[in-house]
């Protein structure tokens, strides 16, 4: 079942008498299964948070349709099974972390008599207990990202949005952080992540889809995502010489460093020929496997690929 | 319902959370202390016969004539500047609510639009109306332990005053949502409960001073647009003095204000994006 599904949502925004119109979101359709992590990555502006604005209706698409949890976004009450934490978020700073989420629990209509057992389980959570009963304003930075985070649980969601979740904790809180997304999806959850932090979506989400100036360039697992098509990592016993790299002459063997090498083929029967080739030199090789780049890499290569896709269309249609 | 008066008891605290409405409570003590000395301090029969003999006549109940000119002495300074103190506190609440990251919350909770801008103005209205039924209470107390006048048409007076400051926090939630600015919202209703209305008051000797019937409409018209605070102040007097009220227009008026102002700020808080 698709938790969140949007269908060619358009969104423009007017410009003032200065500003022209900005088109943040173009044409965007995504689907989201229930009970996975899903990663949005994307560099700044690329329409990310208004992606998520949109669907929790804080801000109106131009043109198109989004469900989430079955219903119409326009259905505000959808959203007493939502959680979300957005991006620079200020909190009343006049209320104490335990105050937050006992008003978060009366807007959602989660308010109950165990309430406060509830609060606490949460402030537990994301290691806030001892600081329950200090005013916001007093918060660091990180603390207010944790508090965040358990007032997005406040009604036990199964839709989460998490805007940028870590930014600002420390890298022990980022692994608690990620912890905590993985034990929530392994109740069943969906988490919808908008994250700058390439490594760490690497690391927690099912699905990645990537934005650049709102329109959806790639969308896939990690691993569908960051494997190099037609393009295999093979390590030897040992590091070969000048003369046994430069032997193939129908391929171009590219060292990877630690007696590796990259390799691009066309087709699995030409991997099958190169590896008789290798054998026939006496080679021993110690394993072949796919290559795969980090996702930042593959982030960065399609970002670039992507604008200068859009600036050849624009060069060309004037 | 419940979504309003969850925004409405999060609109009090942090009405509770600035200092500007604990000053109003210090000040109401303060002017409640100092009636309280001036009682204490007074004879009634010697200011009574001090009246007297500037030639002052009382007819029929002196206590309770006495009374009602102190409750309107207090009462009168008290709309003017209890509503000067009540717009500057709120002015704040709607700018600080549509704020980047504080509007984000509570636009992503199961509450509707409309629910969080009546939540705002029944949270500010509730704070007022404490405000002022301390001060209102606290003048009707004293002035009946000095005077042995409980008349408790006095205490609408709290209700008065507090419909008048609801005029003007509606026309301050239409500024906020429109522009996201707290002075602009501020000093339009500076404007109009200071000047707009006060003048208009008068249209009808200005029209004649200036001359002109087109002058003469235009007046009338923003006589009977703009909220009639003045008119306002002087149905509280009158309750304050125990005369009984001249004409409700200015209520009626005041309510479809209300009402309309309200509407068109829900209208557009519906349509604006965060």
């Amino acid at each position: 079942m698709n938790v969140i599904e949007v269908n060619d949502v358009t969104k423009i925004y007017n410009g003032g008498i200065k500003t022209p119109k900005v088109t943040a979101l173009k044409n965007l359709t995504l689907n989201v299964s229930e009970g996975t992590i899903f990663g949005l990555l994307g560099p700044n502006g690329a329409g990310k948070t208004t992606l998520i604005k949109i669907l929790l209706g804080i801000t109106f698409q131009t043109i198109g349709t989004a469900k989430i949890l079955g219903q119409d976004i326009s259905n505000y009450r959808v959203k007493s099974k939502v959680g979300y934490l957005p991006e620079n978020h200020k909190f009343p700073p006049y209320l104490t972390g335990e105050q937050l989420l006992k008003f978060t629990a009366q807007l959602t209509g989660t308010y109950e008599k165990n309430v406060n057992k509830k609060i606490y389980e949460l402030l537990d959570l994301v290691k806030m207990t001892k600081w329950g009963k200090t005013k916001i304003k007093k918060y660091s930075k990180g603390m207010m990202q944790r508090l965040g985070l358990a007032q997005a649980l406040v009604n036990d969601p199964a839709l989460i949005f998490l805007d940028e979740p870590t930014d600002g904790v420390d890298p022990i809180g980022r692994k608690e952080i990620r912890d905590i997304l993985l034990d929530l999806k392994s109740r069943g959850k969906t988490i919808f992540l908008n994250s700058h932090l390439l490594s760490e979506v690497e690391l927690v989400s099912d699905r990645v889809a990537i934005l650049n100036k709102g329109q959806l360039i790639q969308e896939g697992t990690v691993e569908e995502l960051t494997t190099a098509k037609e393009v295999y990592k093979i390590t030897f016993d040992d590091e070969l010489n000048n003369e046994q790299v430069n032997g193939f002459s129908d391929y171009s063997l590219k060292p990877e460093g630690n007696k590796s090498y990259s390799v691009k083929v066309s087709d699995p029967e030409k991997l099958n020929k190169l590896i008789d080739d290798i054998r026939k030199k006496n080679i021993n090789i110690k394993s072949i496997v796919p290559l795969r780049k980090s996702l930042e890499d593959m982030f960065i290569s399609l970002i670039k690929e992507s604008d200068k896709e859009n600036k050849k269309y624009f060069n060309n249609n004037g | 319902m419940k979504n309003i008066l969850t925004i409405t008891r999060l609109t009090i605290n942090e009405a509770l959370a600035r200092k500007n409405f604990i000053m109003f409570f210090i000040i109401s003590t303060l002017v409640l202390l100092v009636i309280l000395g001036v009682f204490v301090s007074t004879d009634i029969e010697e200011l009574i016969g001090s009246i007297q003999l500037k030639g002052e006549k009382f007819h029929g109940d002196i206590l309770s004539q006495l009374s009602q000119f102190f409750r309107l002495i207090i009462v009168m300074p008290l709309y003017a500047g209890g509503l000067f103190i009540s717009i500057f506190s709120v002015s704040s609440f709607i700018p600080h609510l549509l704020e980047k990251g504080t509007v984000d919350i509570f636009l992503s909770k199961p509450i509707s639009r409309p629910q969080l801008i009546l939540g705002k103005y029944l949270g500010g209205i509730v704070v007022v109306l404490i405000n002022v039924l301390y001060l209102v209470v606290g003048i009707w107390i004293l002035t009946g332990w000095k005077f042995g006048n409980w008349d408790p048409a006095f205490l609408s007076t709290a209700f008065s005053i507090t419909f008048a400051f609801s005029v003007l926090y509606a026309l301050i939630i239409f500024i906020g949502i429109l522009t996201q600015s707290s002075v602009l919202a501020m000093m339009l209703s500076y404007l109009i409960f200071f000047v707009l209305s006060p003048l208009l008051v008068n249209r009808e000797k200005i029209a004649v001073f200036f001359g002109g019937k087109v002058l003469s409409v235009i007046l009338d018209g923003l006589y009977y647009l703009i909220p009639q605070t003045s008119e306002l102040g002087t149905i509280t007097s009158r309750i304050a003095g125990a005369d009984s009220i001249e004409s409700f227009t200015p209520i009626y008026v005041s309510f479809a204000f209300i009402i309309l102002v309200l509407a068109v700020s829900i209208i557009i808080f519906n349509k604006k994006d965060y």
